[in-house]
């Protein structure tokens, strides 16, 4: 975590670099007086504990980096992580193939269904990815009898997923890793993840290119489901059991942790490296109130609130720096 | 402050940003503290009375759950809440716990909140273990899903009281004991005061609880079967979940009004909701009494509701759990036997004791 970052000269390619990792930047800083400050902070269980908690919402949030450089918004995260979870839960009586196929085929088609409409339609991403919100956390209800039946899983192996580990770093550490390699590789890349790039920063230009606007757009609102309903699935597989309690809010933090990552919410830039960083910061912030202790539930809010609202002025005044400065 | 910072230096405006929110964070922590310390002066009331067990009850010690003997008061404790203490089940709960243990001595307290969020009380709990507590006392949000914790809390045989809510899981093995109340008693006794109320015939809605957990499981099964039992006249015609939240409960019997305009009896599965229903109940103009209420809890609210009339009983719900968790944690780290299922007897409120008995709410 502890990355050392070289700067290049002049003040705005400083700026630029520091925009660009801003919340790296932020990140590395708090991680390190943190480490002064709290002993308790300094275990490599507690590591852990943040870097296995923060996986799920890692999932999430790499899907999400996809669909906002495009220029679009998906809210439907939240609702299919818990669908995800509960399907899974359920599944695992078949063995682990089935908990993990089918979260990925039922949360990937609403992916699908969302992208179909949004690219074909040109309805507002928000008002199609509220509605999949609605109903996917309706379905969910109706399948697990309003909430109040819990799925245990079922699969030893499945429950391994969440809770074992490789080389002392949990499994749902790695697998959240390896995907985000891969998100770098595809956005930085391929042809789809400029594709990707070009339709965020204007969609006409990007049609007139050439481009298949409508079918990348499918495609990051699939990947989006694909991997909201996996993040489920392995905190399902972690929790051992379906919880229906799930997910509320979840599409916030995602977006939350993408813009403080440096991806711009009007699409056609983004990182996912900063996007990374965006979660681990949400993560820390979390486990350092708790360092705290005894810190009041209202004043969690407020502290985690003020946090990001500091984080973001500092950014909108970074980019303002790079433009100043830029030649 | 960022407009005296020249943006040809964004180092030091990152770091003065990071500088702020430390400080923040130390300001708010403080503040905290002395809000704890005004809230110690408020005496005990009506502390929590435990039923008599059952002959040949199951029983748990410090051996029998592979726990070291230790001295609670030097003790390194972690008290982990479910939801925001923004209602006042929790509010009396988590000050119950808090002044408890300073009255004790326990210096060493560690409290979370996870804000209704189960992710986010699995990792306040996990990183409590991992800083190493030696109790862990836990009110569950939800009664599945604590697989994870279990394994990490084993592996270093800490002790885990749950209160007011249940985890289904084996007790002196992945958790010490459950301290709480029967909630199908509850249930049974709402039901009781509501074919009371409605002369045992009409209509009646129910406030469900938040799904996923064995109180409202519980507080359901209990009310039905007795009103099958007592009233059969009496048919539950509406159910739906209000998230024992007064937003909720009122929204869903502003529904439900719309829905069944002529509903006899509102059972709400906990105060709060009953509340919001009375507040919807307002709205649609109808007057105290025209709708007869019964819930679950024991608030100043709704004993407040009783004497104005809009309620017409309560079954309490005791949420002082402090005394009772710490006194069965001495007991277990002495050597003593302690039970795997505390359950603690609650009083109810009627139109006959609610002026004079109003001071015993919370």
């Amino acid at each position: 975590m502890t990355m050392s970052v070289t700067l290049p000269a002049g003040p705005g390619r400083l700026a630029g670099v520091v925009q660009r990792q801003g919340a790296l930047a932020v990140l590395v800083t708090v991680v390190v007086i943190s480490l002064a400050t709290f002993p308790g902070f300094r275990s490599a269980d507690n590591a852990g504990t943040i870097l296995v908690a923060a996986a799920p919402p890692m999932l999430i949030a790499l899907g999400m980096t996809f669909v906002i450089i495009t220029g679009g918004i998906d809210l439907s995260v939240g609702s299919l992580y818990v669908l995800g979870g509960v399907v899974a839960a359920w599944a695992s009586q078949y063995g682990m193939l089935a908990a993990l196929a089918a979260p990925l085929l039922l949360c990937g088609a609403i992916g699908v269904l969302n992208g179909v409409l949004i690219a074909r339609t040109a309805m507002a991403p928000f008002i199609v990815t509220l509605a999949a919100l609605l109903g996917a956390r309706g379905l969910m209800r109706s399948i697990s009898d309003q909430g109040s039946t819990t799925y245990l899983v079922r699969s030893d192996a499945f429950h391994e997923l969440g809770t074992g580990s490789l080389f002392g770093v949990g499994y749902p550490v790695w697998l959240a890793a390896v995907l985000v390699g891969l998100g770098i590789l595809t956005l930085n890349r391929t042809r789809f993840g400029h594709a990707v790039h070009a339709i965020g920063g204007s969609e006409d230009a990007a049609a007139l290119m050439g481009l298949p606007v409508r079918r990348v757009k499918v495609w990051v609102y699939l990947l989006s489901g694909l991997l909201a309903g996996l993040a489920g699935a392995i905190n399902a597989a972690k929790l051992g059991s379906g919880v229906t309690v799930l997910g509320s809010g979840m599409e916030l933090d995602a977006i939350a942790a993408v813009v403080i990552g440096g991806t711009l919410l009007t699409g056609g830039s983004g990182s996912i490296a900063g996007t990374v960083a965006g979660v681990l910061l949400l993560g820390v912030i979390q486990n350092l109130i708790n360092q705290v202790g005894n810190v009041n539930s209202n004043w969690q809010q407020v502290i985690s609130g003020g946090f990001l609202a500091v984080v973001v002025v500092a950014q909108t005044y970074l980019v303002r720096a790079r433009r100043t400065h830029s030649p | 402050m960022f407009n005296n910072v020249s943006f040809a230096r964004p180092k030091i405006a990152a770091s003065l940003a990071a500088a702020a929110l430390l400080l923040g964070a130390g300001a708010c922590a403080k503040s905290e503290d002395s809000g704890a310390t005004t809230g110690t002066g408020a005496a005990p009331v009506a502390s929590q009375v435990v039923q008599s067990a059952a002959p040949g009850a199951a029983t748990c010690t410090a051996d029998q759950y592979g726990a070291s003997k230790i001295d609670l008061k030097t003790a390194s404790v972690g008290f982990s809440q479910s939801e925001k203490e923004a209602n006042p089940f929790r509010i009396a709960e988590t000050q119950s716990i808090k002044d408890e243990a300073a009255k004790l001595g326990i210096t060493n307290l560690k409290t979370s909140n996870a804000n209704s969020q189960f992710n986010k009380q699995i990792a306040d709990v996990e990183q409590m273990i991992d800083s190493g507590v030696q109790l862990l006392v836990i009110a569950p949000l939800n009664s599945d899903g604590w697989d994870s914790v279990f394994a990490k809390a084993s592996a270093k045989h800490i002790p885990i009281v749950t209160i007011d809510r249940k985890i289904n899981a084996s007790a002196c093995k992945d958790y010490l004991t459950f301290i709480g109340s029967d909630f199908a008693e509850q249930g049974k006794r709402a039901a009781d005061a509501m074919a009371k109320a409605l002369g045992n015939k009409g209509e009646v809605a129910i406030l469900l609880g938040a799904p996923g957990n064995n109180v409202t499981t519980l507080r359901t099964s209990g009310f039905k079967d007795e009103i099958a039992k007592v009233a059969p006249d009496i048919k539950v015609t509406f159910e739906q979940t209000g998230n024992f939240s007064r937003e909720d409960g009122q929204k869903v019997a502003e529904q439900l009004l719309q829905s069944k305009p002529n509903i006899n009896g509102i059972y709400g599965e906990n105060d709060e909701m009953a509340l919001g229903a009375i507040t919807a109940l307002k709205g649609a103009g109808k007057k105290p009494g025209d709708v007869k209420i019964v819930s679950i809890d024991g608030t100043k609210g709704a004993v407040q509701g009783i004497v104005d009339g809009w309620i017409s009983a309560v079954i309490e719900s005791n949420p002082r759990f402090g005394p009772l968790a710490f006194e069965t944690a001495t007991k277990f780290f002495g050597g003593t036997p302690v039970g795997q299922d505390i359950v603690i007897q609650d009083r109810a409120y009627d139109e006959s004791n609610a002026k004079s008995d109003i001071g015993s709410a919370y």
